[in-house]
């Protein structure tokens, strides 16, 4: 049986449509990327998972239970990181883990061996008000306060929103540990990039999910072929582009002009060098390269349109 | 021509050294991108560039100015957007165009003229006395954009400007972006976010007040022999 | 029961933590006690009084005399009948009256004796048994300078006379007004600013994603907060019995009974103003327009309700203030025991579980 199985779960605010016929499951051990912009709807399908709002339509179980009827066992059995710092700013960092296991009936002796990775960074921070701490140590006390009950499954939402890059790569580093320690994890991320640290993804667009595979299934299953030019002259480039004939998509990148073909490239490739040429652009060596997860996501999305 | 020249530009609080000696200069048209961690002196970096705070010793010229000395000067030809505060939403697109318009001392009738013409640039004319709060995400940070250029700064401050941001409207909010830069606007970006640094065509590298790294993103990957840019950040900060 | 005894202790670290507002909570009901009773100190100093001179001879004239130039009585009217002495405590808002008998001075001499009568406002006996002290030093001097004249000490009479004026405020009613206030503001909105501070910052969430019943958090919030109220309370009370000699006629029990359910139900207010507002800002609006100034301007301790139109009658009916002080006053005043005022404790009871009942209502309902 699946950890999560959500069945055409539909949510309406006023006009707007948050979520549209949302069918996805999570299976036990993995980590699961909900991947998609701000305002594509990933806290709210949080909210409904972590039963603090119930669906319009459609149902969903977590570890079995319904999240509508079983709520209050579910919330025993989940850990909930929240996107932005929850934590009370004046208790310090013992006082707040010590009050979030009570709440849980435990303590943090209890599930020492959960968090104790994280749990020995704290240590010496112990008794220092949580306001006070740095921004990485804070979300590390957030983490422990969320798996100071020993959930079997952990929501976590955009967690790495304002974290510089190394902390972020710690972070998902801890996270893998937490994995293997057994527990599922759901992570929500508007950065493409991080899609590949996860086990599987679902990209979330304006209320649907236009698709659910492993990342490298994904960018496997890119349609188009992606290619990267040098140039100095990229705004002279885009301004030509819109006579180009094939179907194509172009952005800049840096000092590079990326462009995407969905002819056959032994055709394309070299009518693009043309148009190049009959323009009078120069250009310096055109070569494939692998797309990212954001390259897949706009295809994805374009296709859906 | 350089936009922004910063020659040994230190700022110190008490015994601490926010921002060390640090030196470069950004050419006009240039997208520059401006990465740290976390409290590596950024912020205090852009503060005083922006004339917002008086450097301890060292200088930096900014359009022209000396932050010592001119920065009244400097608030006129710069302009700034972030991801946090960008736009009022209980005012129309038209109303928040205008009255930032105005701050800048743009005189009315050419104001109306300008905002007319940045609106249809994003194709947005019929949607002028739209509520703010009624657009999406994207769109908002792509008007922010139009409104902070709209007195033709010399240089625009962009603090994380996409970051979240739907994709598809994150490359057309670049694609403006590239436009701005090829029509002289210098643009300074600071953000955590590797691919936004990758849209750059220079980048540095700031880490305990000082700058470390400066380069192409092609010549950093290659000095530090890794892929992306979010591993020369990572490798060059664990070294 | 775990779970609510760490809400609390997490509530006291707040508090406790929080110097500022600890201290402006301990301290503002001091300071406000302080402020009116040194205002009633100088009250009692140049209080009003009217002087009905029966005799008008040259002894009534000196005793006069006497009077308004000792510094604690300012004369402002010489009534020529009984009546206009009634008239007088309603008009001038006099505290004392004083009748001089016909042939004052002739008594004096030929009886070496004479009975003065004063007529005191009782609705405040520690202020009127003041007042009629000075009055007798002041025969005293009289007496002591019409030496060699053979009068002895307690030659001149005085004879005490209750005027019972049950529509007269208190001077003291400054202290129900300030208690009922502090009510409010720490117990109904330091609670339900706090409340929605959580929300605010999110650990509301935190709190609700863990299987913790909402009540315990509400409820858990609203208790400390109760015991600081009920500690600047008693505070209130023991300054006003201390310092300023205010009267309590009625049992001290009851007073503090009566207190404790008055939180209550400021205490229900407060979980209803939680239950609706969002932001610390909504809580703070809704406290100070839907409480704090109906509690100011319709429960008749600043402004009489009597004068009012009958609307604002009505609308003061169902803000608990107007019952708390009505109750109030007349277990320090009129000494009224639990059965005489049972009627308003039931009023303040019955709000609290309404409000209760509909701020729990729906609280671990989800939407």
């Amino acid at each position: 049986m699946s950890e999560i199985d959500i069945q055409h779960i539909n949510k309406r605010f006023g006009k707007v449509e948050a979520l549209k016929d949302i069918n996805l499951t999570v299976e036990a051990g993995e980590v699961f990327g909900l991947v998609g912009p701000d305002g594509a709807g990933k806290s709210t399908l949080f909210n409904i998972l972590t039963t603090l709002l119930l669906p319009d339509s459609g149902s969903a179980t977590i570890l079995g239970m319904d999240i509508i009827n079983d709520y209050l066992q579910i919330r025993r059995s989940i850990g909930y990181l929240p996107g932005v710092f929850s934590l009370y700013p004046d208790l310090s960092v013992q006082e707040n883990l010590d009050f979030f296991a009570a709440m849980y009936k435990s303590s943090i002796r209890d599930n020492m061996n959960i968090i104790k990775p994280i749990w020995d960074q704290l240590l010496p921070f112990k008794d220092r008000p949580a306001g006070k701490l740095s921004g990485g140590m804070k979300q590390k006390l957030a983490l422990c306060c969320a798996l100071i009950h020993k959930p079997s499954l952990l929501f976590l939402d955009e967690p790495t929103t304002g974290v510089d890059p190394v902390s972020r790569r710690e972070f998902w580093d801890i996270l893998k540990d937490i994995q293997h320690k057994g527990v599922t994890v759901v992570v929500s991320t508007p950065y493409m990039d991080e899609a590949t640290r996860c086990d599987r993804i679902a990209l979330i667009q304006n209320g649907n999910i236009i698709e659910i595979n492993t990342p490298n299934n994904i960018i496997a299953n890119f349609k188009g072929h992606l290619c990267t030019m040098p140039t100095s002259d990229i705004f002279g480039l885009m301004k030509i582009m819109d006579r180009f004939e094939l179907k194509c998509n172009y952005y800049p990148y840096g000092e590079h002009f990326h462009i995407v073909f969905y002819d056959d490239i032994k055709k394309a490739l070299p009518a693009f060098e043309q148009f190049l040429e009959k323009n009078g652009r120069v250009h310096g060596e055109i070569s494939s390269i692998q797309p990212n997860i954001e390259d897949c996501f706009i295809e994805l999305i374009q296709m859906k349109l | 021509m350089q936009s922004i020249v910063a020659k040994d530009l230190t700022k110190q609080f008490g015994d601490f050294t926010a921002v060390n000696h640090i030196n470069f200069s950004v050419e006009k048209g240039e997208i520059f991108g401006f990465l740290g961690a976390n409290g590596a002196g950024k912020t205090t970096a852009i503060k005083m560039m922006s004339g917002l705070l008086l450097p301890t010793s060292g200088d930096a010229i900014v359009g022209g100015y000396s932050i010592r000395t001119d920065s009244k000067q400097i608030k006129r030809h710069i302009g700034y957007m972030s991801q946090r505060f960008s736009l009022y939403n209980d005012l129309t697109i038209f109303e928040n165009m205008q009255l930032f318009g105005t701050v800048y001392g743009i005189p009315a009738k050419e104001l109306k003229d300008r905002i007319h013409q940045s609106l249809s640039k994003l194709k947005m004319d019929d949607q002028a006395n739209s509520l703010v709060a009624s657009i999406p995400l994207g769109w908002k940070q792509k008007l922010a954009f139009a409104t902070a250029i709209l007195h033709r700064p010399e240089i625009v401050f962009l603090d994380e400007p996409t970051s979240g941001v739907d994709p598809i409207v994150r490359r057309e909010f670049w694609k403006l972006i590239y436009q701005a830069a090829a029509s002289g606007i210098t643009i300074f970006v600071t953000t955590h976010y590797m691919d936004e640094a990758e849209y750059c065509h220079r980048i540095s590298i700031m880490a305990e007040g000082s700058l470390k790294l400066i380069g192409t993103p092609s010549e950093l990957k290659q000095q530090m022999g890794v892929d992306t840019i979010d591993d020369v950040f990572v490798k060059f900060v664990k070294r | 029961m775990k779970e609510l005894r760490m809400i609390l202790h997490k509530e006291m670290i707040h508090i406790m933590r929080d110097k500022i507002t600890l201290f402006l909570v301990l301290a503002i009901p001091i300071m406000l006690v302080l402020l009116f009773g040194f205002t009633i100190s100088t009250e009692i100093r140049n209080a009003k009084i009217a002087i009905f001179d029966q005799a008008k001879d040259s002894q009534s004239q000196t005793l006069i005399d006497k009077i308004s130039s000792s510094g604690y009585f300012q004369v402002v009217a010489y009534p020529e009948t009984e009546s206009e002495i009634d008239q007088d405590f309603k008009d001038l808002d006099i505290k004392l009256a004083i009748i001089i008998p016909p042939n004052f001075e002739g008594s004096l001499e030929n009886e070496k004796m004479a009975t003065l009568q004063i007529i005191d406002d009782v609705s405040d006996l520690n202020v009127a048994s003041i007042l009629n002290n000075y009055i007798l030093a002041i025969c005293h001097d009289f007496i002591n300078e019409y030496n060699g004249q053979g009068l002895e000490d307690g030659s001149i009479d005085i004879v005490t006379n209750m005027l019972y004026n049950p529509e007269a405020n208190s001077v003291y009613m400054f202290v129900p007004g300030i208690i009922t206030l502090i009510m409010i503001i720490v117990t109904a909105l330091m609670s339900s600013i706090t409340l929605a501070r959580e929300k605010e910052t999110g650990t509301m969430r935190m709190l609700l994603i863990t299987p913790v019943k909402k009540v315990y958090v509400i409820v858990g919030k609203v208790i400390p907060y109760m015991g600081l109220s009920l500690i600047s309370t008693i505070m209130i009370i023991v300054i006003s019995v201390f310092v300023f000699k205010m009267p309590i006629n009625g049992s001290i029990a009851l007073l503090l009974l009566l207190c404790i359910i008055f939180m209550f139900t400021a205490a229900s207010f407060g979980m209803m103003i939680s239950a609706i507002s969002k932001t610390q800002i909504d809580a703070m609006m809704v406290t100070m327009m839907g409480l704090f100034l109906p509690t100011v301007l319709l429960s008749g301790f600043l402004f009489p309700l009597d004068n009012m139109p009958m609307i604002f009658q009505i609308l003061a009916d169902i803000f608990p203030a107007k019952w708390f002080i009505i109750a109030i006053k007349d277990v320090m005043i009129k000494g009224s025991g639990f059965f005489d005022i049972w009627k308003y404790l039931g009023i303040l009871i019955l709000m609290a579980i309404v409000l209760i009942a509909l701020s729990l209502g729906n609280v671990d309902k989800r939407k």
